[in-house]
């Protein structure tokens, strides 16, 4: 309980850093939410009054303050651009990011898991090589790249999915999961990859360790030593991994996103920027980093169930 | 208990993974809706929903289907009454008096009062905020209801080209929430959104006009030019008004390509109060150097209209064909006019362009090329949508850009009045004291003849000046699915769904 107190104390002063950050970045770069809302046919009489109405006129700390306090009351504001509340905009947004960064969470873990160990028990033989070299040119693909090129692959030429054919989870749940399918995969695939390499050599680096031998000469089965000493300790170094791994799911997903037409957050972070919309970019980046901070959390905490001997506390 | 808790979560994960992708491949083909259409679009309304307020190309032709003015404006450029079923120009275009069609609904239901109608032009002549919502309000005097079917607008000075603004959005008094809940009198009405996914319209069964055909629209935001093709080809969008030239051609097996221009002037624009901008020869000479056909050649396949000055040919009454000639390409005469300002070694200068938008991009890279052969150094600096607004526009910090210049409404001075040296939108700092006075001449002559003749000379001083290196009127194509048919091009920046019907 101590660690996790802690933990959110970290989290909060993270948030403040991070969001406090965003607003100054916003003040440095050009452009400004009022000639972007005013477009082309903005006069400087309208720029001004329309300044006055967001409040851009006072001191950059002094708006900060004013966002931070409505956002600790549960207010995100209002979007700048589409005049609706930033809070709705993305709750409906989040379960897309979500579903895309599980999914490709899940896809990681079964390619990663069966793989590594199969390397593993048969390190050196034909199959090993193959996999090694297929790891490395997966290792070595960009997920935007992997994304055009399966978009290409299962889109045009297997006709598995229609590219562009996303439907919202409100309307056709099944559709929606299975559309996002392959850019799920577009994700998972290079994380894969390390996951294997990983999990391989730290299986063949614990198999040389005392307990094994130990356990062999009690009698057991290499199949039993495998499954029930090496693959427990084994696993620790790929957990750390798989945590990173899916904090940065969440923010490759913004990349992916755009290659396969997802309207989730990342697309509502990017056209943001471009807009100038602060109250929304704020928003979504406290998601993003939120969720990155659980993960991390949960990660630490998994630890202790997979080797009591690691305490949090 | 240890052993088993992994192996069941793995379990877990495998099954779960495994019923998504199964159920996965039945839920993905859609039923045939015979009546909808999905019409991709390049950029989400990131605007206002309220039609006085949105200021966004891109909103306001999607929302042309869901508002309609006293007046509304018909694909050959003329004006049809909407809200109003008569009006009655009197005293040389002072006094617009205008008779409300009986039976106009809202989209809510409630029908159309002569007071909607005053509040709505009540609300864009409203100057509080420093100026009015539309700017050419300020000339009106009064609004007044002369009784439940009468609405009478006076102008302070006569003004025979006010009606064009009378194509201002009629909507509710009572509705509270405009900015995201738009509800207007068109012919479809609003019915759901999410951002960065889609706008859905419904058609207003209750429409006092001729209906719309299709039932149910969806316009799709694809924001990812290059999959459009494969957006259109897949059917998860069946039209897709803006497509390039290259694309055209890819999808014209498939596809209905239909031919039009985008009704804008597109020019490399000069900020005249900057070196070497200042100098009219050197103006000159840069339109000498280039030409505009081999521009169009590597743009767009040889398509467009040339252009030779801020007016295009939709506006028929007004554009000068023989403008184009003010200047052919000619090196020496260019290199002549160089050297005559005091550039005999050239000079060089950066041209900013919106990385948005590739037509531009492209011909800001012909540009480069040939201005080479005058010794002219051009370098392009890209930049945001957003960043060019602010500083090129607004603060006008820019030496040179490549963009497209469109009309706000269907009278001439939508593209003349902005190079007056007092307007607030004259971003390239044009000042000359002749176009000043026949713009006010033009805008204060109640002879119709007479007026496009002072327009006419705007253009030509536009021309002669060398005020931007006009360049084209850039060609669009539609792609449309071959089912439907019906698509209308119109002088203005609109997509008019209501015409579009299923093919037989």
């Amino acid at each position: 309980m101590k660690y996790v107190g802690k933990k959110l104390l970290t989290m909060i002063l993270t948030l403040f850093a991070v969001t406090l950050f965003v607003f100054l970045a916003f003040h440095v770069i050009s452009g400004d939410p009022a000639t972007s809302m005013l477009g082309t046919e903005a006069t400087p009489a309208r720029i001004s009054a329309l300044r006055e109405e967001l409040g851009l006129n006072d001191p950059v700390l002094v708006q900060y303050g004013r966002w931070a306090v409505n956002f600790l009351k549960g207010d995100m504001g209002t979007s700048y651009s589409y005049r609706m509340p930033v809070g709705d905009m993305v709750s409906d947004k989040i379960p897309v990011t979500m579903t895309l960064t599980i999914l490709a969470f899940f896809m990681m873990v079964i390619i990663a898991i069966p793989l590594g160990i199969y390397t593993a028990r048969h390190a050196g033989g034909v199959v090993d090589r193959t996999i090694y070299i297929i790891n490395q040119v997966i290792m070595a693909v960009p997920p935007f790249f992997s994304g055009i090129l399966i978009t290409l692959l299962f889109g045009r030429i297997f006709k598995l999915f229609t590219p562009g054919a996303y439907v919202s989870y409100e309307k056709d749940f099944l559709g929606f999961v299975g559309y996002l399918l392959f850019p799920a995969l577009a994700i998972a695939l290079p994380k894969a990859a390390m996951a294997v390499k990983l999990l391989r050599s730290s299986v063949i680096g614990e198999s040389k360790l005392d307990y094994v031998r130990t356990a062999y000469s009690r009698g057991n089965r290499t199949r039993d030593v495998l499954y029930l000493h090496v693959l427990k300790n084994a696993l620790i170094p790929v957990v750390t991994f798989l945590g990173m791994a899916l904090a940065d799911m969440i923010a490759g997903s913004i990349i992916i996103e755009q290659v396969f037409s997802i309207p989730g957050l990342g697309r509502i972070l990017l056209t943001s920027i471009s807009n100038r919309d602060y109250p929304v970019v704020l928003a979504v980046i406290v998601c993003i980093a939120v969720l990155v901070l659980v993960v991390n959390m949960v990660v630490d905490l998994i630890y202790g169930l997979i080797d009591p001997r690691i305490s949090v506390e | 208990m240890k052993r088993k808790g992994l192996k069941s979560l793995l379990l877990v994960f495998v099954l779960t993974t495994l019923a998504i992708a199964l159920s996965a491949c039945s839920g993905d083909k859609k039923a045939e809706n015979s009546s909808q259409i999905t019409i991709g679009i390049p950029q989400d309304l990131e605007d206002s929903l309220d039609p006085h307020k949105a200021v966004a190309a891109g909103t306001k032709e999607v929302l042309f289907n869901l508002f309609e003015g006293l007046v509304k404006p018909a694909s050959d450029g003329s004006f049809i009454p909407a809200v109003a079923s008569a009006y009655e120009e009197t005293e040389g275009g002072r006094i617009y008096t205008f008779t409300l069609r009986d039976g106009v609904k809202f989209h809510d239901g409630s029908m159309v009062t002569a007071e909607d109608v005053k509040f709505s032009l009540d609300k864009c002549a409203d100057a509080s905020a420093g100026e009015p919502l539309v700017a050419a309000f300020s000339n009106i005097e009064s609004i007044t209801i002369e009784d439940e079917k009468t609405i009478v607008v006076t102008l302070k000075e006569a003004d025979t080209e006010f009606l064009a603004y009378m194509t201002t959005a009629i909507i509710p008094a009572s509705n509270e929430d405009p900015d995201t809940n738009p509800i207007g009198t068109g012919p479809y009405k609003y019915v759901s959104r999410s951002p960065q996914e889609n706008f859905i319209v419904e058609k207003f069964d209750e429409y006092w006009g001729e209906p719309a055909n299709i039932e149910n629209v969806t316009f799709k935001i694809c924001s990812n030019a290059d999959s459009i093709v494969m957006d259109l080809e897949g059917g998860s969008i069946d039209m897709f008004a803006r497509v390039t030239a290259t694309q055209a051609e890819e999808l014209s097996d498939q596809f209905d390509i239909l031919e039009g221009t985008m009704n804008l002037v597109q020019a490399l624009y000069l900020n005249n109060a900057e070196t070497p901008f200042d100098d009219v020869k050197v103006r000159q000479a840069l339109c000498y150097a280039i030409d505009p056909a081999e521009i169009m050649l590597m743009v767009s396949d040889g398509k467009g209209t040339e252009l030779g000055s801020s007016m295009f040919p939709s506006f028929s009454k007004y554009y000068m064909e023989e403008l184009n000639d003010t200047y052919n390409q000619d090196i020496e005469k260019a290199k002549e006019l160089l050297k005559e300002a005091g550039y005999e070694d050239g000079f060089s200068f950066t041209i900013t362009v919106p990385s948005n938008y590739q037509p531009h991009i492209d011909t800001a890279q012909v540009l480069v090329e040939e201005f080479k052969a005058i010794g002219v150094d051009a370098e392009i600096q890209l930049i945001e949508w957003d960043s060019w607004l602010s500083d090129v526009y607004q603060n006008r910090q820019f030496q040179s850009t490549v963009v497209g210049v469109d009309a706000s409404n269907l009278t001439a001075a939508a593209m003349l009045q902005r190079f007056t040296s007092d307007s607030s939108k004259n971003f390239i700092n044009f000042s000359n004291e002749d176009y000043d006075v026949a713009f006010d001449k033009a805008i204060s002559s109640t002879d119709d003849k007479e007026k496009t003749e002072y327009y006419k000379e705007c253009e030509r001083i536009l021309s002669e000046d060398a005020a931007n290196v006009y360049i084209q009127d850039l060609p669009e194509f539609v792609a449309l699915n071959k089912k439907y048919t019906g698509y209308e091009f119109y002088p203005l920046y609109v997509q008019d769904i209501a015409k579009l019907k299923l093919a037989e």
